[in-house]
């Protein structure tokens, strides 16, 4: 192993920038760091250099620690975006220089950089200064010098990144057919997906300073295990549905769980399907998974293809993380391609001809609060995050004239360090909340007990009903050990007791089941049958349950009732989507059992179950 | 084309009153000086030259500049790597500090030279009896110069510095140069013009300072007198021609400083245009 990192860590201002790196890369591979800017990927080159210190891990170069070596003593070469050839040398004098500091006499130096010129395609031009040269020679020129001294292992820093497309082209090319000659070890960093999975013969793909995934582009391409690699490393549709007796569902459609992606029962699944993958037909498909008849909402040509995307009609308990649905997108959205010579049809069925199921996300909160000056409710999110070992998002709303910056450095002050992601967002809370969700996938979002201020009755009501993601309000509570589900609100639902049961699980209580009748006969048989489902399901994420039918005027009476005397610590509601019957908020029973539970409650939405 | 024309035209009233603002302030002092230190026609200048204490000013004002340009620019560009390449508690006060002397009146500085070096100043107490006292000596004056000057060099060598990428370095340090070699090898030549103005810059301030050299050379004829006290000692005691000759000499060699500096600093503008 020429390169081996382990635990490679830097933190800037208490922030880990690049997080507990571990990489080995073989004899004469060429590696290619892939990430956005502020990924970190700079920095973790930096500090294989020694340009940068580190703050944890170790790095090795040759089975040698070179952790706590100055860079002089790493013997690495390293390739700057900028070039930084020393102007006021020649082409062949910046090339020997390293050694002219070696103490490597004339004579031998002016063979060797003349041997480089060559080798980097400058043969002739090593009178030149950098001024007389081009930005692709000058970076042949950092090329040439960075190898003359024979480093083990070469660097480069976004080289082409400065470079026309052209000639960014040409350099990749001859710097891959060096590389290969000379087989030295080599990192190459670039933002470039195209450039990566053109030159490199492994790829790392980096994200907020974390190396998530690594292999080759094919790999990459077709079998990514994380979501930010199946949406940063090319195009694509993914999909989120829900794990179901071992299947991950998709409305109608239920694909095969591959034993390398385990998901657990009532889980979110995601799946990746690539533009290729998406298959266009006339006539409806006879065999093949069929997601039903799609209409091309948007077609570009791109040279060799033509770009398309189709709507397909919604399916059931199925959302859409990419492309990002604009708010009000009624069906799915599908990228696909098509050859560029075939008339784009307006029309066609779609059925998918392969896909990627992605591994199991930790699950992610949104906290937020929707009042001015109010700190999330941090108190409430807290115990679900352990419990569910999730990520917290922290979304901060501004309304009117304070500025977004100070709002966000306010929360990253007070929060950076325990949430994953601190965003704001100005605008009326209620739009503000339901875009957020609609282009982000998050498993719960936490609204504190103000929330329910915040939004006023009227636009509440729509809030419940638009929202996409179950929404906790109320107060924080110590603990999670009873909750109750409430299936007599409206129709009973089955997402309630999904995502009830799924988070009961995961935080070890018991769930009652409740039923409210009005009259004190005994229940019909299709009460009871549906009950019994609800304590099967529930059993299924290894929940202990028990129904209770309870008899009440009217139903908020009876869940009111039925919580303070259980003392549940949490209630979950179904909310009713936008088939709600009632017409004022007054008589809407979500909204009653809001402003008078007394404790948390969980309202979820139809179809996120 | 019109616009070129217009443009033309009209500049005519605004570039009049300008040349007419400045005759009387610049250009006609300037003019004034060699009218008359050649009104007594060439052979009465030579004379006045080739007086003993002229030529002992002239030549050690030229000493002094040389030596407070030669060692500020050590010290300058010290300070300028230092204040730029690291960061310290009390940086800014520093890079304040040090740019001090360009805002303190000169007289002022003699004063607190006097007052620190002086027979019973604070560290010259110390050393008088030790038989050393720079003030009223060559040494004196070099303190002074070197410390009105010191703003120069930095001020020159600093920017140049700060915007040179720090990736030249980094370059040189991965291929195995060290510190100094780097500064050497890297630092240095790409600091060359900032180097040459600094120096220049420095050399013209240092042959024509007064106020801190005349409190604490003590004006001593052919012992401390530089040229600008001779200059002023000459018309104090009303020989004008004199006074005249020596001051029409420093001004051509302020003037030959400036030239080579404008031509440095367009060179240099054409450079980085490129």
């Amino acid at each position: 192993m020429s390169i081996v990192l382990d635990g490679l860590t830097k933190r800037f201002g208490g922030r880990a920038v690049v997080d507990r790196v571990g990489l080995e890369i073989a004899d004469g591979e060429l590696f290619v760091l892939l990430g956005s800017s502020g990924s970190g990927k700079s920095t973790v080159l930096r500090m294989i250099a020694g340009l940068t210190s580190s703050d944890g891990g170790t790095i090795q170069l040759m089975g040698r620690d070179v952790t706590n070596l100055p860079p002089q003593q790493r013997g690495v070469g390293f390739v700057f975006q900028n070039y930084s050839i020393f102007q006021h040398m020649t082409a062949a004098k910046n090339i020997a220089f390293g050694l002219r500091i070696r103490g490597v006499r004339r004579g031998e130096r002016r063979r060797k950089s003349e041997e480089l010129l060559d080798l980097v395609g400058l043969g002739g031009l090593g009178d030149r200064y950098a001024h007389e040269l081009s930005g692709g020679q000058q970076q042949r020129v950092a090329l040439a010098r960075a190898l003359a001294y024979e480093p083990h292992v070469l660097l480069l820093d976004e080289p082409f990144g400065a470079l026309d497309v052209k000639i960014r082209a040409q350099l990749r090319r001859s710097f891959r057919e060096i590389q290969r000659r000379l087989g030295v070890t080599t990192i190459l960093v670039t933002h470039d997906q195209e450039e990566a999975f053109e030159i490199a013969d492994r790829i790392g793909v980096v994200e907020r300073g974390r190396l998530i995934e690594v292999g080759n582009a094919e790999d990459l391409y077709y079998r990514p295990d994380s979501l930010f690699t199946a949406t940063f490393v090319g195009a694509g549709t993914v999909f989120v549905g829900r794990c179901r007796e071992g299947r991950a569902e998709f409305g109608p459609l239920a694909l095969p769980l591959p034993p390398d992606v385990p998901h657990e029962e009532g889980a979110p699944v995601r799946v990746l399907i690539r533009p290729e993958q998406v298959l266009l037909t006339e006539e409806a498909p006879t065999e093949g998974l069929a997601l039903g008849q799609g209409r091309v909402v948007e077609s570009s040509f791109v040279g060799a293809l033509r770009r398309v995307r189709l709507r397909v009609p919604r399916l059931p308990r199925t959302r859409q993380i990419s492309p990002p649905a604009p708010y009000g997108e009624e069906g799915l959205l599908l990228e696909a391609v098509l050859p560029a010579d075939r008339a784009v049809p307006e029309e066609a069925w779609v059925s998918l001809g392969g896909w990627r199921i992605l591994e199991q996300p930790l699950p992610t909160l949104l906290v937020a609060d929707a009042l001015n000056g109010v700190a999330p409710p941090m108190e409430s999110a807290r115990p679900f995050a352990a419990a569910l070992h999730g990520s917290i998002v922290v979304l901060g709303i501004v309304q009117g004239a304070e500025p977004p910056e100070a709002l966000r450095d306010k929360l990253k002050a007070e929060f950076e360090n325990e949430v994953a992601e601190i965003r704001v967002r100005a605008g009326l809370p209620a739009e503000q909340l339901r875009n957020e969700q609609a282009e982000n996938f998050y498993d719960l979002a936490v609204l504190g007990a103000l929330g329910r201020q915040a939004v006023r009755s009227v636009s509440l009501r729509r809030f419940l009903r638009e929202s996409s993601t179950p929404l906790l309000f109320g107060a924080p509570r110590e603990k999670f050990e009873k909750i109750l589900i409430c299936t007599a609100v409206g129709e009973p639902g089955k997402s309630d007791v999904r995502v009830g049961g799924w988070l009961a699980g995961r935080m070890g209580a018991s769930v009652t089941l409740l039923h409210v009748s009005r009259d004190a006969s005994p229940a019909p048989p299709w009460i009871r049958s549906h009950l019994d489902q609800g304590v099967a399901t529930l059993s299924g994420f290894d929940v202990t349950a028990e129904a209770r039918v309870r008899t009440a005027p009217t139903a908020l009476e009876g869940i009111l009732l039925e919580a303070r005397q259980g003392d549940y610590d949490l209630v979950v509601i179904g909310s009713h989507g936008p088939r709600s019957r009632s017409v004022t908020a007054r008589d809407d029973v979500t909204i009653q059992i809001l402003d008078s539970a007394n404790r948390p409650v969980l309202v979820v939405p139809e179809d996120s179950g | 084309m019109s616009a070129g024309q217009t443009g033309r035209g009209s500049s005519v009233f605004p570039v009049s009153v300008l040349l007419l603002v400045l005759l009387p302030l610049l250009l006609m002092p300037l003019a004034a000086v060699f009218v008359f230190a050649l009104r007594g026609g060439p052979l009465a200048f030579w004379d006045a030259i080739r007086a003993p204490e002229a030529q002992f000013a002239l030549r050690f004002s030229l000493l002094i500049a040389f030596g407070t340009t030669a060692i500020n620019a050590v010290l300058g560009t010290l300070a300028a790597y230092v204040l730029s390449k690291y960061r310290f508690w009390g940086d800014r006060t520093l890079g304040v500090v040090v740019n001090l002397p360009v805002a303190i009146p000169t007289v002022v500085v003699g004063t607190s030279l006097l007052l620190l070096w002086g027979p019973i100043g604070l560290l010259g107490k110390l050393l008088d009896p030790l038989g050393l006292q720079p003030m009223f000596r060559p040494a004196g004056v070099l303190l002074a110069h070197l410390f009105v000057t010191f703003p120069y060099m930095l001020g020159a060598v600093k920017p140049v510095l700060d915007e040179l990428e720090t990736t030249y370095e980094e370059a040189a340090y991965t291929i195995g140069a060290t510190r100094w070699t780097t500064f050497r090898l890297v630092l240095l030549p790409a600091l060359r013009g900032g180097l040459i103005t600094g120096a220049l810059l420095t050399f013209a301030h240092s042959l024509g300072e007064f106020g801190a050299t005349v409190m604490v050379s003590g004006n001593m004829r052919l012992k401390t007198q530089t040229a600008p006290l001779y200059i002023f000692a000459q018309f104090e005691a009303g020989d004008i021609a004199h006074a005249n000759a020596i001051a029409a000499v420093l001004a051509l060699l302020s003037f030959t400083i400036f030239f080579f500096l404008f031509r440095f600093a367009s060179r240099g503008k054409g450079r980085s245009a490129e």
